[in-house]
């Protein structure tokens, strides 16, 4: 049995214009335990109400969602999220932020911090530990996010965007390390992103999602080993047959 | 060193064109002249119109503000808080605040000296020495103290419980929250700059009103007192010296809280 099962979601809201938004409609899809799972779609697809379900922040109208074969019922404490940005407490410092969650396991201090060194290492935010968010490029602020995310240690990471707003060279570093980290850590991920590219260079598998209503188009396996040369013939024919699909899609 | 000068040219001026004025109109009990005026502040501690000292009359004006406050604040706070993050407590107690929020502190002061009379501290509580400090805490002054000091500390509560970024809400919860760790690690950090901000304006507005119900009739210290009762026997050198000690204490007690509050809500005004 799957890890993470999606059935037949619904889910209708009322947007600020006061219409009614079907959302996702029958949504389905599986993830395997320690998969990495790459969802991309156009923009108001759902891709980030169907995360938002996945956490428990939002409840589904009809149909189940299941994580370990149990019915998510709102959040739970083997899952969490990592927003696209500005999620960092800017109270805290970086050591304090990327604490937070083992905060409310153990009271005990050092045991935190030595915890948590380890992800601010792996993250390349040694010798910042003390500094504020505020203090912090965007893409800093993300790695810690990140780090604080991976500190929690979930058996279920949802990365919405994560590297949405940052620049070309962060984001192919960030790419790397999260491959890296995941090489290790062997979290299920699912990770929701508008770039083909980004898609494919960290994906298992790559679900392609469609608009009004939202629901899962194609699901497409990565076969090419990892680190993917993005110049390679392999990466391009994969990269030129998602897109035909969204084209698709848009027209 | 340059903002420093500049910011003190404008009272040297205004001292100097004192001075000159005080010697042209030449009569001490309409404009006494800018050194009868200084001569009485560089003795704080010398009796004043057989009613004490400035020291005296300020710590007791300070300590009505000081305990009024404290007040307002104890009940403020949690109040704000309560509000702030509950929706049926808001929907009951924000009519009433709507109303009462306009209505001055100062309008309270006849209808507190009618309702507390003349009780102090010391008679509620019992402790009858007639020199000390609660003698000359007047309940009624409390009440209008606490009264003008409530809004402002209230208002900025709920604003900041509201204001909290529901992103950083769902990112606790996200991280293992609960209820509990959420208000004392999110909710209350996240409103402390706002809160701070209540508790200077609440601070400011409180030992505005305390100057005003001690010019009343029934008041027997405090700078206020001392304000009018040098008006009654045209010492105005007094009432001159003791106007700049409210200024510069109110100052001082502003400065204080803006102290505590920069150092405890550096990450706001930086904040993306």
């Amino acid at each position: 049995m799957a890890f993470l099962q999606f059935e037949n979601i619904e889910k209708t809201f009322v947007n600020e214009r006061r219409e009614e938004v079907h959302a996702l409609s029958g949504l389905t899809f599986d993830c395997q335990k320690g998969e990495f799972l790459c969802i991309v779609g156009p923009t108001g697809c759902g891709k980030t109400t169907l995360l938002r379900i996945a956490a428990g922040l939002d409840r589904a109208d009809s149909g189940t969602v299941r994580i370990g074969g149990d019915d998510v019922k709102g959040i739970r404490s083997e899952t969490t999220l990592v927003f696209q940005q500005y999620s960092l407490f800017p109270w805290r410092n970086v050591m304090d932020n990327v604490a937070f969650g083992l905060e409310m396991r153990t009271q005990d201090k050092k045991t935190r911090y030595s915890l948590s060194r380890r992800f601010i290492e792996l993250m390349g935010l040694t010798g910042f530990e003390k500094a504020y968010p505020h203090e912090l490029s965007g893409g800093m602020q993300q790695r810690v996010a990140i780090a604080r995310a991976l500190a929690y240690d979930p058996v279920l990471l949802l990365m919405d965007e994560p590297f949405g707003a940052l620049d070309i060279r962060t984001r192919y570093r960030l790419q790397e390390e999260l491959l890296n980290l995941w090489q290790e850590e062997r979290k299920t991920i699912l990770f929701v992103t508008h770039t083909i590219d980004e898609a494919i260079v960290l994906a298992d598998r790559i679900l392609i999602m469609r608009d009004r209503p939202g629901r899962i188009e194609r699901s497409i396996s990565v076969g090419p080993p990892r680190p993917r040369d993005r110049r390679s013939k392999a990466f391009l024919e994969l990269h030129i047959k998602i897109r035909e699909v969204l084209e698709k899609i848009i027209n | 060193m340059r903002s420093l000068l500049l910011g003190i040219l404008l009272p040297l001026i205004i001292l100097f064109v004192w001075e000159i004025a005080a010697v042209q109109v030449n009569n001490p009990t309409l404009l006494p002249r800018v050194e009868a005026v200084a001569g009485r502040l560089i003795h704080p501690f010398s009796d004043l119109l057989n009613t004490g000292s400035f020291v005296r009359h300020i710590i007791v004006s300070a300590s009505r503000v000081i305990l009024g406050f404290l007040l307002a604040a104890l009940v403020g706070i949690p109040l704000g808080l309560l509000v702030g993050r509950h929706l049926l407590i808001r929907q009951i107690f924000s009519p009433i605040i709507e109303v009462l929020r306009p209505l001055c502190p100062i309008a309270w002061i006849p209808f507190a000296m009618a309702v507390f009379k003349t009780y102090t501290i010391a008679d509620v509580f019992g402790v009858h020495y007639t020199s000390s400090l609660f003698g000359h805490i007047q309940l009624g002054m409390l009440f209008v103290i606490f009264y003008g000091g409530f809004f402002p500390i209230f208002l900025n509560t709920v604003h900041g419980v509201k204001s909290v970024k529901n992103i950083h809400v769902e990112s606790s919860l996200l991280l293992g929250a609960d209820q509990r760790r959420l208000f004392r690690k999110v909710i209350l950090p996240s409103a402390l700059p706002a809160i701070l901000t209540g508790l200077r304006v609440g601070l400011g507005i409180s030992w505005m009103v305390i100057i005003a119900a001690e010019m009343l009739p029934g008041s027997d210290a405090g700078i206020g007192y001392l304000i009018m009762f040098s008006y009654e026997l045209a010492e105005m050198d007094i009432l001159i010296a003791s106007m700049i000690l409210i200024g510069l204490v109110g100052t001082l007690l502003s400065y204080g809280v803006k102290w505590i509050s920069d150092r405890t809500s550096f990450w706001q005004a930086k904040e993306r």
